[in-house]
């Protein structure tokens, strides 16, 4: 058996592990949320480890010196493991909150602001001109929590949220159809044709492992609604 | 120098200063030296970014070891955590190409995080069946535009019911495109409002208040 | 207790074993129907159609283990497409995971390519990998690429790919293709790109994002987007290469009506049952 048909089968087995907190928490259930867990922060903690020792301490080790701030910055960061230390984490706090906000705002402005409000300015000669523009206006407003809604506002108020649940509809519609595509997008790796026997068998053996233990009562049983 | 000028005020000017050279930087030409000053910063950025990845996950394997230590509730699934944590980590450190490194993580973790990622497919279902209801108009629009949307994205739904593509495609373009854009220019304000309080420091939750005060 | 108030307060396990039945079922049994082509699909693929041989462009790869389905089918039918025009690629990604899952993507490319097209590594494409930082990152990267990556995500110093040589910042960049998966990334893409560069972008994202980008197209900003399975299998459709993502596009099907179904019922249940209440 190669290591693709094997990796497949793993796969599957630890999906149908995934899946089985449907039916309730189970051991199962909770093997497999953990060991996802433990996987997935060493691949992060490998990956990022990685970056690090790529681009701040093989720079330093060239001579590049001024990479020992990042260095610097980064030990700092783990001051927060102790209480009595952790004001030094505020300064690389201070260094990627800032950066961070001073990037976001900057374009922002141009794209987020400007240039939607551009794109909102159309000549009112057809419906759909005449219903994005006050549609736009109307819920941006909503936001507008200072404001008593009373009045000629409170038509504006009403208004905007109409357009805001239509929104809200449509994703939800297309959140759906993505959720969907997700859980198909497991199945069809679990139901390939090499991999699909395996499935049934391992369904089953975990069908007949989680029925053994909610019978004797070694697992407890989950009241569904 | 006092303990509240090192630890809270020094901070927060830095924030403020490394903030609005930022945002200078876009709108005025600067010195070159301030344009380097500024990519390095960058660069400084995501390093640290990537240091704190590692801290996150330093930490969670501190809350299992505890957990095995002082043998709390469920502590043998900890155990399974930490020698997974500790294998991967291991060959990844060692070799982060190594082939057995990818192998775990292309057929243990991709599987189960699509697998748990894709569990809300099902209680999007039981929940819309049990909750989505038109109770009043707003909620009739919500379910109504829900509805010709799904039945607009599955290729079903178009030979079914025909008119859900040219009406589903309306309200997404139109109606749902307008809510967004108010959203949208609502939200990049807010992102404004946020950067002017942070950098005046009236808001300080960044820094770790929170914590401190419950330990005192 | 009556059957309504039976089906009103049904198991939310025969639920749950009704869906995966209804998803299961057309992998298990394919039906392929008739699909249009969403106007956002086609005016993406046309832009990336519109790519001048010899032009370099930036691939953003976000995705990752649960969308790679949804996505990766459309990211190697782009890969093969703009490869086989004789576009450059330079790839990036700003998570761990979705930089691995772009070497998948590369791979399967490069395995579907069609003999003849030139497909070197630090040639005609290279993989830059993990850019950590978020939208940081992304500003970092695109303002000076070497500021954030010194080598290639193989190990391969950038001094040494000469794919690079004259590229370190997005202007030298053609156009901009963001697979942002559910990364939700798009955004920076067109803050840190887009607006202070003028580089022009399209990209993918999970069918559930499209509604929040519709702003971004309908000002020009976004020139189309392929959103989810659907996306993918309209791009394979138009390139001729019909893959797992129209099988997956159609397996929504049955899951689909199942939901307007379940939600029409349950509707049609509660005005009965408060009618009932009601006269009560």
């Amino acid at each position: 058996m190669d290591s693709y048909l094997l990796g497949l089968i793993a796969g599957s087995f630890v999906s149908i592990g995934a899946y089985s907190v449907l039916i309730g928490d189970n051991p199962l259930s909770k093997f497999t949320e953990h060991l996802y867990m433990g996987i997935l922060g060493g691949f992060i903690f490998a990956t990022n480890w990685n970056y690090v020792r790529t681009n701040a301490v093989n720079p330093v080790l060239q001579g590049n010196f001024i990479y020992i701030i990042a260095i610097l910055l980064s030990v700092m960061l783990f001051s927060r493991l102790k209480t009595e230390w952790l004001w030094l984490s505020r300064y690389p706090v201070a260094l990627t909150v800032g950066a961070g906000l001073g990037l976001a705002i900057r374009t922002t402005v141009m794209s987020d602001f400007l240039g939607q409000i551009t794109a909102t300015i159309l000549p009112l000669n057809s419906l759909d001109n005449i219903l994005m523009v006050i549609g736009t206006v109307t819920s941006a407003a909503y936001f507008i929590f200072t404001a008593q809604t009373e009045g000629p506002y409170k038509y504006v108020n009403k208004t905007g949220r109409i357009f805001l649940l239509a929104a809200f509809g449509v994703t939800y519609g297309q959140t759906v159809s993505f959720r969907f595509e997700l859980v198909i997008g497991r199945l069809v790796d679990m139901l390939r044709p090499e991999v699909a026997n395996y499935t049934y068998l391992m369904l089953l053996l975990v069908a007949l492992g989680l029925g053994y233990g909610y019978r004797t009562k070694k697992i407890k049983w989950y009241k569904g609604r | 120098m006092s303990d509240r000028l090192i630890k809270m005020q020094i901070p927060i000017i830095l924030t403020a200063i490394i903030g609005l050279i930022m945002i200078i930087e876009f709108f005025f030409p600067m010195p070159t030296a301030v344009t380097n000053l500024n990519v390095t910063l960058r660069s400084f950025v995501t390093i640290v970014s990537a240091a704190a990845l590692i801290l996150g996950t330093i930490v969670l394997t501190i809350y299992h070891g505890k957990k095995v230590g002082t043998k709390g509730s469920e502590w043998y699934y900890s155990i399974v955590y930490i020698i997974a944590f500790v294998v991967t980590a291991g060959l990844g450190v060692t070799n982060v190409r190594d082939t057995t490194f990818l192998w775990i993580y292309n057929n243990m973790t991709s599987p189960i995080g699509a697998a748990l990622y894709s569990l809300t497919a099902f209680y999007i279902t039981s929940a819309a069946y049990r909750v989505l209801r038109a109770r009043n108009w707003n909620a009739a629009v919500l379910l109504v535009c829900a509805l010709i949307v799904l039945l607009m994205l599955i290729p079903i739904g178009a030979i079914l019911f025909p008119p859900v593509v040219p009406i589903g495609t309306w309200i997404r373009n139109i109606p749902s495109g307008a809510g967004f854009r108010g959203m949208i220019i609502g939200t990049s304000l807010g992102i404004i409002g946020l950067g002017v309080r942070v950098f005046s420091g009236r808001q300080k939750e960044h820094m770790g208040i929170r914590e401190e005060r419950r330990q005192e | 207790m009556s059957l309504m108030k039976k089906l009103l307060d049904l198991d939310q396990r025969i639920i749950y074993a009704l869906m995966f039945i209804a998803l299961a079922f057309p992998i298990l049994n394919p039906v392929v129907l008739p699909m249009d082509i969403q106007e956002y699909s086609r005016v993406s693929f046309e832009f990336a159609d519109s790519i001048p041989a010899g032009s370099v462009v930036l691939i953003e790869g976000g995705l990752g283990a649960a969308t790679y389905p949804q996505g990766g089918p459309g990211l190697e039918v782009q890969i093969v497409h703009l490869l086989g025009k004789g576009v450059k690629i330079v790839f990036f990604s700003i998570g761990t995971e979705t930089a691995a899952w772009t070497v998948t993507a590369i791979d399967n490319a490069l395995a579907a390519m069609p003999s003849g097209v030139a497909a070197e590594d630090g040639v005609n494409w290279v993989h830059l990998g993990y850019v950590p930082g978020g939208e940081s990152g992304v500003a970092a990267f695109a303002n000076d690429i070497r500021s954030v990556k010194s080598e290639d995500h193989y190990g391969t110093p950038i001094a040494q790919i000469p794919l690079l040589a004259n590229i370190n910042k997005a202007s030298d960049f053609t156009a901009v293709f963001w697979w942002g998966g559910s990364e939700g990334s798009i955004p920076y893409g067109i803050r840190q790109i887009v607006t202070p560069f003028g580089v022009p972008m399209t990209g993918m994202c999970t069918t559930n994002e499209v509604p929040n980008y519709t702003p971004y197209i309908n000002s020009g900003q976004l020139h189309g987007i392929l959103g989810g399975v659907r996306g993918s299998a309209e791009y394979e459709y138009l390139m001729d290469m019909p893959g797992l993502a129209l099988g997956q596009a159609m397996a929504t099907n049955f899951g689909g009506l199942l939901w307007a179904f379940l939600v029409v019922l349950g509707n049609i249940l509660y005005f009965i049952a408060r009618k009932e209440e009601g006269d009560n």
